[in-house]
């Protein structure tokens, strides 16, 4: 394969040329209650080029053919020239690597048998299902993928990889005449069929907190000193603030980027945010970016200020700054656009306790059942919640929706705990119809001084 | 190639079905405001479901030259899979839809350049960026089965999107629009498209006080969407099956406003997603889903049709890599018969005339999270006006808006004049009483 791709790189005769191509196997199989509803296993593979001539635009190309690549280097070598800018495009300089990072597969889940991944996942769905009579439904699924890749660049790079990735899922509905509630449960993993093993406990979990909501009361809408648990926290981060670091948002954009000057203050000095693609065994980790840039660990806020922003190498051109390797692409589907790996709000002191003693009247917000940030706006369902009265946790309440001003929520955190934790989840990113992409989050638990948590709007 | 497994298949299957689409497609993006990339992609693929013993399996592949694996992985999956007695259908005549324009078939890098280049220079303005973007699909889709039911047509689809920028401090406004459709826009088409954005981005530039209560709202096409999603999600005989539809069991009932009518329609000219057929060789139809306010029915594929006890009303939908699902494809809201084109209409559709205090409402946050189907919503505005005695008076930021969908479309307060697509959906705007609003 390296061949035939320096072969087809050699007869682009654009000033810059990058061909990825991959190859992905998968299987998947989910459960419906007691019915399977299907399993199944996949094959899918593809190329990509992206060329570019000085003074002219990007062509791109991506295939599922590969005796098409001769043709599709061709191809984008033509859209580029096809389009004059008057401001050349520039890449920032990155030292051309080649590696051969095989990353551990972990249990190699190509040679275990489908019906051996049906049984375990129908045990993960026989936890929820055995929880209580009320749990009337459940959705449970496994899924896995190998995804064998190259990349190489005619500035010299040349990478293989073996990137494996293993995420369950399970969904608890409890239902009580009218009253339905859901119980989440979610596991994304840079892992193979050794890491879906064990994960019990978690199943049960939601089913019993699907169950357990259905007594809940729903919270009274109102201004509360609220406190995320490190999943929420997590979720907030990196929807809320890491979609505006992202360079490609404010690079063309004089606006935006008086916005997001570096040295701003966004936050108090407990405030620490950053992204890190390299950290070990995480789900948005990656040895390098698809630009071949090796990852790193890259500050955005410290103490409270603005001190970076993650970056393709164009983006980094044009601001003059460093790329961080935070150029992905979902597949060889798309072109690689700036994004987040695993964002995290840095650890702090003390414990939960610590957190929660003082608050007389507050609203503890736990797990995420989906999240939206609309440019400052933002609003967050919380997969549950537990009031605070006189410094204790008390009883559980349903329906906490967070919502609010970003700027504003930012500079309302006021403490943050010790007890950092990566929530390695499913699901993933979405951006620029590109998703959903493996990344994770991370965080402490993080009092806000106060939000608006809401749901219910008085009549 | 299609043809060469089935063949395979039903020698080791009591049956099967497969789709094989290939698509190729080209797009231009102006990213806030520069042209800097265009695009090409090729893709092909094939999905194979089979039948043995009562049991369904499917695999898909885009390493198509290796296609002949697939009927064993087929058939692997269907030893662990599901149980159902599925019938395939026969062959049938098939609807005439046009799917495929040559024009559009037929256009350049440069004419799509251009269509973009003209949108993007008539919505520049001073302390705004634009960002615009052009793409055009072309695909060619066969479907057979192991029942004699074959097909294959060819479509195109044109897609046009931009959207305006505008920063003032931390206010940050964004302001999009998109056409979409089987040929290249007309230029009355893009000439709306501009100033629907910009008709939307003047009134939003004064900022005014929320009101607060019990209140008229006018919900724009785009703003619908928190309102129509619980009703399309009900209307899925997948819910149905599930027992989450609040629709189950209310066919023929009176359950909305008796000028309320959701028709699907696959044969709908000019629309991208049209097709003589769907991915499971069941020929299209017009659907009345509702019809004068009251459930006439339920949209199903192969599978939910089967276990529901019913037949399949030709909603069968399929990627290359996972089984078919029901799936709707040009919904058209509103009085039956209304809904063939784009109306050019003012913002609210000339409902505002009535309200002396209320909003109007173009786009709300987080629609889709929680328990959608319900019917109950309760979402921060994104983009909605103050109306004060008939007038917008500017944009309000910091409100909520909060009700039951249900309860709201039993009566609807009027139908806009504003009737237009927006995705894969035909509504004009309506005006809905006692929306609970909020300030934040």
């Amino acid at each position: 394969m390296k061949d035939r791709l320096l072969d087809a790189l050699r007869t682009s005769r654009a000033d810059y040329t990058e061909i990825r191509v991959e190859r992905t196997w998968g299987s998947s199989v989910t459960y419906r209650g007691r019915r399977l509803e299907s399993a199944t296993a996949t094959e899918d593979q593809g190329g990509f080029v992206r060329a570019l001539h000085r003074g002219y635009g990007w062509g791109v190309a991506s295939f599922t053919s590969l005796e098409r690549l001769p043709a599709m280097v061709a191809r984008a070598t033509e859209l580029s020239r096809a389009i004059r800018v008057e401001d050349p495009i520039r890449l920032a300089d990155v030292p051309p690597h080649e590696a051969d990072a095989l990353l551990d597969l972990d249990g190699d889940v190509r040679g275990v048998p489908l019906a051996e991944k049906k049984r375990l996942i129908e045990a993960y769905n026989g936890e929820m299902l055995a929880v209580s009579d009320r749990v009337v439904d459940t959705l449970a699924s496994y899924r896995d993928e190998v995804t064998e890749y190259w990349f190489v660049s005619s500035a010299g790079a040349m990478l293989h990889e073996l990137r494996p990735e293993v995420t369950l899922s399970g969904t608890a509905v409890a239902r009580r005449n009218g009253t339905i509630e859901k119980g989440l449960e979610s596991i994304g993993l840079r892992r193979g069929w050794t890491g879906a093993q064990s994960r019990s406990a978690g199943f049960r979990a939601a089913a019993e907190r699907a169950v357990a909501l259905l007594d809940a009361p729903g919270v009274k809408g109102g201004r509360y000193p609220v406190v995320l648990d490190p999943e929420l926290a997590g979720v907030f981060i990196h929807e809320a603030f890491g979609h505006l670091s992202e360079a490609d948002f404010i690079y063309e954009n004089p606006q935006a980027r008086e916005m997001m000057t570096l040295g701003r203050r966004f936050g108090r000095p407990v405030l620490n945010v950053g992204d890190n693609g390299a950290e070990p065994g995480l789900r948005g980790t990656l040895p390098f970016d698809d630009e071949g840039t090796p990852t790193q660990d890259t500050p955005l806020i410290r103490e409270g200020v603005l001190v970076g922003r993650l970056h393709s190498r164009e983006t980094a051109a044009r601001l003059g700054e460093r790329p961080t390797g935070n150029a992905r692409a979902l597949s060889f589907r798309h072109a690689p656009i700036v994004r987040m790996t695993n964002t995290y709000i840095g650890n702090g002191r003390g414990t939960f306790e610590d957190l929660i003693r003082d608050i007389k009247l507050g609203v503890y917000a736990c797990g995420a059942f989906g999240g939206q940030t609309l440019l400052e706006n933002f609003s967050f369902t919380a997969a549950y919640g537990r009031m605070i009265r006189d410094g204790h946790q008390a009883e559980l309440v349903k329906d906490v929706v967070l919502a609010g001003n970003l700027f504003q929520t930012l500079d309302r955190i006021e403490r943050i705990a010790g007890d950092f934790r990566w929530n390695q989840m499913g699901g993933g990113c979405g951006k620029a119809g590109q998703g959903p992409l493996p990344v994770t989050e991370g965080a402490p638990h993080v009092r806000i001084e106060e939000a608006l948590i809401g749901g219910d709007v008085p009549a | 190639m299609i043809e060469r497994l089935l063949d395979d298949a039903r020698r080791r299957a009591r049956g099967a079905d497969a789709i094989w689409r290939r698509v190729e497609s080209t797009s231009v993006s102006f990213d806030w405001g520069r042209l800097k990339a265009a695009g090409a992609t090729e893709e092909a693929g094939i999905g194979l479901r089979v039948l043995r013993d009562g049991r369904v399996g499917t695999a898909g592949t885009t390493a198509v030259a290796a296609a002949g694996e697939l009927v064993d992985r087929a058939l692997a999956s269907a030893d662990l899979g599901g149980t159902v007695e599925l019938t395939l259908p026969g062959a049938a005549p098939l609807p005439p839809v046009p799917t495929h324009f040559d024009r559009a078939a037929g256009a350049s890098l440069d004419d799509l350049i251009a269509i973009g280049r003209g949108v993007l220079e008539r919505l520049t303005r001073d302390g705004c960026q634009v960002s615009v973007g052009i793409g055009r699909d072309i695909s060619e889709t066969r479907v057979a089965n192991t029942a004699g039911a074959h097909a294959s047509y060819r479509t195109t689809a044109v897609g046009v999107s931009a959207e305006i920028w505008r920063f003032a401090g931390d206010d940050v406004l964004m302001i999009g629009d998109s056409w979409e459709g089987c040929d290249l826009p007309a230029q009355d088409r893009l000439d709306a498209l501009v100033r629907s954005i910009t008709d939307r981005l003047e009134r939003a530039l004064r900022i005014v006080a929320p009101p607060e209560g019990a209140l008229p709202v006018v919900f724009t096409p785009p703003g619908l969407a928190a309102i129509l999603l619980p009703v399309t999600q009900a209307l899925s005989g997948k819910a149905v099956l599930q027992g989450i539809s609040p629709l189950a069991g209310r066919l023929g009932q009176q359950v909305f406003d008796p000028a309320f009518s959701v028709t699907d329609d696959p044969l709908r000219p000019g629309r991208a997603a049209s097709r003589p057929i769907d991915d499971e060789c069941v020929p299209s139809a017009p659907l009345p889903l509702v019809a004068r306010g009251s459930v006439r029915g339920f949209i199903y594929d192969l599978e939910t049709a089967a276990r529901a006890n019913t037949r399949s009303t030709g909603h069968g939908q399929r990627g290359i890599f996972s089984k078919p699902v029901p799936g709707y494809t040009n919904i058209i809201i509103g009085e039956a018969g209304s809904g063939n084109d784009d109306a050019v209409g003012e913002l609210g559709g000339g409902l505002l005339g009535d309200v002396r205090d209320g909003l109007v409402v173009d786009e709300l946050i987080g629609v889709g999270q929680g328990n959608v189907i319900g019917g109950a919503f309760s979402h921060p505005v994104a983009l909605a006006y103050r109306v004060e005695r008939g007038e917008i008076t500017g944009r309000v930021k910091d409100a909520a808006v909060a009700g039951n969908a249900y309860e709201l479309l039993k009566r609807i307060g009027g139908f806009g004049t504003d009737g237009r697509w927006y995705g894969a959906r035909h509504t004009p705007s309506l005006l809905l009483e006692g929306v609970s609003v909020a300030r934040r």
